[in-house]
């Protein structure tokens, strides 16, 4: 294993990637700091150019106003020892698992019962899909309207981004369960709740955890959204607060480099607990993993 | 079926396709694992003759292939094809082109074209002839094999049968030297395999064209070919080879027959032998 | 071919009869009449029984043995390949309204034996039976339109003369006969439940029981009377110019997106999935970007475009260009190399097999693409609009819960659920155009 750690270090896979986004760094260093070396007189007819083209500035489009990411690497040093950024981690990471458990809780056994209940699918399918378009933010003012605290009402918002991914994964799944082991078991004699336990249920799983990976990565952008749109819409201390709402009152309070800062927080937050999910199911389907 | 040659002798007069194999040896991942696939083997084809290569899964046979068709290196030796080097130590990898074409163990016809507009796809490419020449040229050579009538099908909806000899006439449309044949018949139930290989022999008895067949039926083998080589388990070389002197043309009477059965039992513990070594060994289906 | 004298070999053909679907329950007496005018033929395995374009003379039952039958595309059955043997019952195309040649071609697949029935002689003796030979016809419509698949518009069976027809079926009558399976089935009305129950829930809960954290809530009927008012109290319904403004705003901006990202999404995907250098040096800062979540990205695209419907714009196309080219990248890995190697040894070269096997084999996965990253630039777009910008369905949204017009937030969200349908729709059926023989492969695999 360790081998096959250092052959990957040492291969040329490897070391593209690292140029890449060490290119990638480099030019955003400077792009972001065009104001400064597009100022001597030397620039000049560059910048008509970009006059001509329509950008009035003295400094690059788009990119010229972005904190460049020394800035950025100052400001999150900064923001490392501050109780108020890691508050705000714990409260998203708090609503995201809140959402995302509750729609696990409802979703899977609904996603089953629909693909097992031909009954159940014809009633509640067609109502589940005329929803189903309507995005999860829209909830978000009658969520507030009707959940009595501002937490319960983010969560909610949260609940439904993963709950329409997580059913159509489960029966998507069900339904590409191969029917020769339904024959297999109905002809050794297996009940209707066997069936479900020792066929449906293990069939599903590899769905049900490809569905929760891609629902857990919904959960965190509606989480972020919720948070900048609820907690950014009201000042009150104390409540809103996690890392959407560090995000806007960044913006809101002036300081760009923390924008980003936050940014990549919920990146890498977002990352790891998807990485956490495929991890959890590898391990639940063993019999996935191929010699 | 009409097996009736154009003209009756033991095989079509035919000039190229002569594979010469020579010592050939592939090994996979020479600083890592160091897997040997193809140990020293060396093979002669005759122009226009219909050679079968059997052994067990995973033995490196299809790699054998593979490197003729160009898609794999070898690590040294050489193949040659109608005296020029096709790969060799210097030039461990061959061009795939249509002097060679390959017909797939689980097919490769595109879903996404029609059946005439795959058989046409050859010529077409090429640039060796107009599309509607090419168009011709395909229905006639479909109607020869028995396959008018579902030009315009997609191959999804025609059975896996008639989806092999679309293949086959696909490859033919290129006049090509030699047909490289990986267990194209693998997953076709007997009855319909049977009536494959009556039309594989049709075929071969109207075009002059080596066939370099990958396959583990022993039966299929020897009826078919008139050359098979046996091959150990991995890593692979020709344990025996055999000439079948059964004259051709053939057709399903020569199963029942004495000196069929014959060769059967020549050949059969050494197939067996092999297989026998193989599952020993744990071989995953190649 | 021998005509059956003997009267044992007389019975085995009443027998076969029996075992096909048109002839199952007819009287002996017609049975007799039929068998009569059978013929025996055999066919060798790998033999062609007949072509398509040839004449339809005979009709053919299956005794013994298994045929291949494959209609051609025009014909338009759902699933074109059918196996049969004993009592398989093929050849009828003679018997349908303008047919006389063959709409399939038919190969035994093993040693066969069948019974030939000349059509017009079968007519003629159905046509001297006077209920049994109707109950006979109606089955050979009901044989070739279900077991066959043909749609329904083709497999339409000649009159029998002489007797009372029923009129002649227009498309609208096909359409009307169509709606009329959907309604004997119990679809529709489940689904008609479980919208009672939605809808039912909502009322109730509003405004009838008033429960405790509902009666905040708009109630339906409220949210009705706003919605279909000419003069809405709080300015939007189906009768005022604004409504639409607010739609055709949120739909352009989408188009904007949708399209941009596409156009660029589509060739970096495909290119990322075809060089693997080009992977290996671009694909870690793609995969860097993505788990960012787009809208962490708004007050960043606020700074950088002044304008804010650029920036909204920018935002949808972000989610959109992510999830393209993601798809894209997998559709072209996932294409098995079986076919690029058959392609190169058939002579193409490079960009013809980037041509005719990458991009048509990356399709189906593009597709699917498209279809969420038109999901993702909505989710996206909402949010964009409700945080920041003018007019659009997520603005409406955000001022009507700021404004306290409760009804408008429904109307709102109720709109964006159809249009954000409706817009996937659009790509689902531009893909099942595009894809033809997809549609029929899995219409094939659904068996």
């Amino acid at each position: 294993m360790a081998r096959r750690v250092n052959r990957f270090l040492t291969s040329s896979v490897f070391w593209r990637g690292v140029i890449s986004i060490v290119v990638f760094i480099v030019l955003w260093e400077l792009g972001a700091r065009s104001k400064q070396w597009m100022a001597p007189e030397f620039f000049a007819p560059f910048k008509a150019l970009l006059g001509a083209m329509g950008f009035k500035k003295d400094y690059l489009p788009w990119i010229g106003v972005v904190p460049a990411p020394s800035a950025v690497l100052a400001a999150w040093g900064d923001v490392l020892t501050s109780a108020g950024y890691w508050m705000s981690w714990y409260k998203s990471l708090f609503r995201v698992m809140g959402g995302f458990l509750a729609a696990m809780f409802v979703g899977i056994p609904f996603g089953l019962a629909l693909a097992v209940s031909r009954t159940a699918y014809g009633t509640f399918f067609p109502t589940f899909e005329v929803l189903r378009p309507i995005p999860p933010l829209a909830w978000v003012p009658a969520s507030i309207i009707f959940w009595p605290t501002q937490e319960l009402s983010i969560t909610f918002v949260t609940f439904l981004g993963a709950f329409y991914t997580i059913v159509i994964n489960v029966l998507g799944g069900a339904r590409s369960i191969d029917q020769r082991y339904f024959q297999a078991a109905q002809s050794m004699g297996s009940s209707r709740w066997d069936i479900f336990r020792r066929v449906i249920l293990p069939g599903t799983l590899p769905s049900i955890m490809v569905g929760s990976a891609v629902g857990m990565g919904i959960t965190w952008e509606v989480v972020v959204a919720a948070e900048m749109i609820s907690g950014g819409g009201s000042q009150a201390a104390g409540t809103g607060g996690g890392l959407g709402f560090f995000i806007w009152n960044s913006y809101v309070g002036g300081s760009y480099e923390q924008i980003v800062v936050g940014m990549i927080s919920i990146g890498i937050a977002g990352y790891f607990s998807s990485e956490l999910l495929r991890t959890l199911g590898k391990y639940v389907t063993p019999w996935l993993r191929v010699r | 079926m009409d097996l009736r040659a154009p003209d009756p002798q033991e095989r079509p007069a035919a000039t190229r396709g002569r594979i010469l194999i020579d010592d050939v040896v592939k090994i996979y991942d020479p600083e890592g694992a160091a897997v040997m696939a193809v140990d020293h083997c060396s093979l002669d084809i005759e122009a226009g003759e219909i050679c079968m290569i059997v052994g067990p899964s995973g033995c490196g046979k299809t790699t054998l292939l593979n490197a003729i068709a160009g898609f794999h290196e070898i690590t040294s030796g050489t193949i040659l094809l109608d005296g020029e080097v096709l790969c060799s130590r210097d030039r461990p990898k061959a061009e795939p082109g249509p002097d060679r074409i390959v017909v797939f163990q689980n097919g490769a016809l595109f879903p996404w074209k029609t059946n005439l507009d795959n058989v046409v796809f050859g010529p077409v490419m090429q640039g060796k002839l107009t599309p509607k020449e090419a168009m011709d040229k395909g229905r006639a050579m479909m109607a020869d094999a028995g396959l008018s009538g579902v030009e315009l099908n997609y191959p999804g909806e025609v059975s896996s049968g008639m989806r092999r000899r679309v293949e086959i006439v696909r490859a033919l449309m290129n006049d090509p030297k030699v047909l490289l044949l990986d267990e194209p018949y693998r997953a076709l139930d007997s009855l319909t395999k049977s009536v494959m290989h009556e039309a594989l022999l049709e075929i071969y008895y109207k075009n002059k064209v080596t066939i370099f067949f990958i396959t583990h039926d022993l039966e299929e083998a020897i009826f078919l070919g008139h050359k098979v080589a046996i091959m150990t388990t991995r890593p692979c070389k020709p344990k025996k080879v055999l000439t079948v002197d059964i004259p051709h043309p053939r057709d399903y009477s020569v199963l029942t027959s004495k000196r069929f059965r014959e060769l059967i039992e020549e050949t059969n513990e050494a197939v067996h032998e092999e297989a026998l070594k193989a599952f020993q060994a744990g071989e995953k289906e190649g | 071919m021998e005509i059956a004298l003997n009267a044992s070999l007389q019975d085995a053909d009443l027998d076969v009869l029996r075992a096909t679907t048109p002839f199952r329950d007819a009287p002996d007496a017609l049975l007799r009449a039929v068998a009569a005018i059978a013929r025996r033929a055999r066919y060798g395995a790998g033999e062609r029984v007949y072509s398509a374009s040839d004449d339809a003379d005979d009709i053919f039952v299956v005794v013994s043995g298994r045929v291949e039958h494959v209609f051609t595309p025009e014909v338009g059955a759902r699933d074109p390949l059918k196996r049969m043997t004993r009592g398989g019952v093929f050849g009828w195309a003679g018997l349908l309204l303008g047919h006389t040649r063959r709409l399939a071609t038919v190969t035994a697949s093993e040693p066969t034996e069948v019974l030939r029935i000349d059509t017009e002689a079968l007519v003629k003796i159905l046509e001297s039976e006077a209920v049994a030979g109707n109950a006979v016809m109606e089955r050979f419509a009901s044989l070739i339109a279900r077991e066959f698949t043909v749609p329904e518009l083709l497999a339409q069976v000649r009159r029998l003369a002489g007797r009372p027809q029923p009129e002649e079926m227009t498309s609208l009558g096909l359409t009307m006969y169509r709606m009329s399976l959907w309604l004997k089935s119990p679809r529709p009305y489940l689904m008609v439940v479980g919208f009672a129950l939605l809808l039912g829930f909502w009322y109730l809960t509003v405004e009838v029981w008033r429960l405790p954290r509902f009666k905040e809530m708009p109630g339906i009927t409220a949210v009705i009377r706003e919605w279909l008012s000419p003069n809405p109290t709080y300015g939007l319904s189906f009768y005022t110019a604004e409504y639409y403004q607010h739609i055709g705003m949120s739909v352009w901006r989408i188009a904007q997106a949708f399209f941009l990202a596409t156009a660029l999404g589509v060739p970096f995907g495909l290119f990322l999935g075809w060089s693997r250098k080009f992977k290996e040096y671009v694909f870690p800062v793609f995969e860097l970007l993505r788990p960012i979540p787009i809208l962490a990205w708004v007050p960043l695209a606020i700074v950088m475009f002044i304008a804010t419907e650029s920036a909204v714009v920018f935002l949808a196309f972000l989610a959109s260009f992510f999830a393209t080219a993601l798809n894209t990248m997998l559709g072209v890995e996932s294409i098995d190399e079986s076919y690029v190697r058959a392609a190169s040894c058939l002579g193409a070269g490079k960009w013809q097999v980037f041509r005719h096997v990458i991009m048509p084999g990356a399709l189906p996965f593009i597709f699917t693409g498209l279809q969420i990253s038109i999901g993702v630039s909505w989710f996206s777009l909402v949010a964009a609009e409700m945080v920041s910008g003018q007019y659009g369905l997520g603005y409406v949204i955000n001022t009507s819960y700021m404004m306290v017009r409760y009804p408008t937030i429904v109307i709102g969200m109720i709109t964006l659920g159809f249009v954000g349908y409706a817009t996937s729709a659009m790509v689902r059926i531009a893909g099942d155009y595009l894809m033809e023989w997809r549609v029929r492969e899995l219409a094939l695999a659904e068996r």
